[in-house]
């Protein structure tokens, strides 16, 4: 069997146990990336203003109020109780992926596997809390209308809605890949050295 | 007792430069990445390729769909079905895992024979794996509407863009250049 379908049947048996971590740990990392980007966010206002709240339960919709967040501000109400909703859950279903993808890579030992995926896992972690600022931001400027184009001018409104289109797109899912190949750069180049992925060279070893 | 140190090569580099090729890369790979989606935001190319890009993938979509018994009618990137509808927007034409891929491949190290045979295989495989992804989601909408939601922005979005990463891992793997061609 290749290095490469051994890679693929890992990442599909890998799959299995990162789902159902992702589904398992997704309640409680919803909770701590809107506590973790409203502290960020407040730190950027003076005053500090802005509140990242549960969505209230909904009928229609199942589990809202652990999948959406709800942004609102102290200075500034809306009819419906809120300014604007993030779906949280959307920005971080592709650690699903990168976990499935780290803990995959033939040759490498497990321990070696763990400790890239944890720091994957973390570098994965200050990119959503950046990328719920951005959302919020790009809300702020861009979404709510007479108050945004009296708020944010032209410049502010493209920083933070660019900034929120490329995070949210291309970085949101191309930084899994990122991350692997950061990593893993010396295994993806195996191929062409006849399937020998090439190590770092181990520390001094006792005898 | 005996030390057994393993020490690089004296012609090895060391430091940051050791990792020259990784950072070579992954510069290229996050420029490309950027300007790809800076690039499909920008109104004239959304308008013009985007957009009819999306309604062609609409179009597709509509007759396999027919094609599996649900007479559906379409307009523009809109296929409409007895009581269910769907609306292919940016996000849902294939267009990002496309870009991911394109930009890794133009960014390792390889032959320009090899990166445009994987641009091909990208291409065709992505669209098709899309294509069954609308299909798919249309038929969930249909029969099992509760699931549309996690089905749409969290099961098929995994699968495309798992797919669109693997390919390009199998396409790293066989045609990178060896270190010394490659540098």
């Amino acid at each position: 069997m290749s290095s490469y379908s051994r890679f693929l049947r890992d990442v599909a048996i890998w799959l299995v146990p990162s789902v159902l971590l992702w589904i398992g740990v997704t309640p409680f990392y919803n909770r701590f990336l809107r506590e973790s980007a409203e502290t960020v966010v407040r730190l950027t206002e003076r005053p500090a203003v802005t509140h990242l709240y549960p969505a209230p339960k909904s009928e229609t919709r199942a589990n809202q109020e652990i999948h959406y967040l709800v942004i609102t501000r102290d200075d500034h109400s809306a009819k419906k109780g809120f300014l604007y909703s993030v779906r949280t859950t959307d920005l971080h279903f592709p650690m699903v992926y990168l976990w499935a993808m780290f803990m995959a890579v033939p040759g490498v030992p497990l321990t070696t596997r763990l400790a890239r995926t944890g720091w994957a896992t973390l570098i994965q972690v200050f990119f959503h809390v950046i990328l719920l600022l951005f959302w919020v931001k790009f809300a702020f400027a861009t979404q709510l209308g007479d108050w945004s184009q009296a708020h944010y001018g032209s410049f502010a409104q493209t920083f933070w809605g660019l900034g929120k289109h490329l995070l949210d797109l291309p970085f949101k899912f191309g930084l899994p890949l990122i991350l692997f190949a950061a990593y893993y750069y010396d295994w993806l180049l195996s191929g062409a050295r006849g399937g020998v992925a090439v190590e770092p060279p181990r520390k001094a070893v006792s005898r | 007792m005996a030390k057994a140190t393993a020490t690089p090569p004296a012609d090895r580099p060391t430091g940051w430069r050791a990792y020259r090729r990784e950072i070579q890369f992954l510069v290229l790979f996050v420029v490309l990445l950027g300007s790809g989606f800076a690039l499909i935001a920008w109104q004239p190319v959304n308008d013009g390729v985007i957009v009819p890009f999306t309604a062609a993938i609409a179009k597709a979509s509509a007759s396999i769909l027919d094609l599996l018994g649900q007479e559906t009618t379409m307009n523009g990137t809109r296929v409409y079905g007895k009581n269910f509808a769907v609306d292919i927007e940016n996000g849902c034409n294939g267009i990002e895992a496309l870009i991911i891929f394109l930009s890794a491949t133009l960014s390792f190290p390889a032959s320009w024979k090899a990166r445009l045979a994987g641009l091909g295989i990208g291409l065709v495989g992505i669209q098709i794996v899309n294509l069954v992804r609308v299909v798919a989601l249309f038929l969930t909408g249909v029969y099992f509407p509760s699931f549309f939601d996690s089905s749409h922005t969290v099961v098929w979005q995994t699968v495309v863009i798992l797919f669109a990463v693997l390919l390009w891992i199998f396409w790293a793997q066989r045609y990178a250049l060896p270190p010394r061609q490659a540098a």
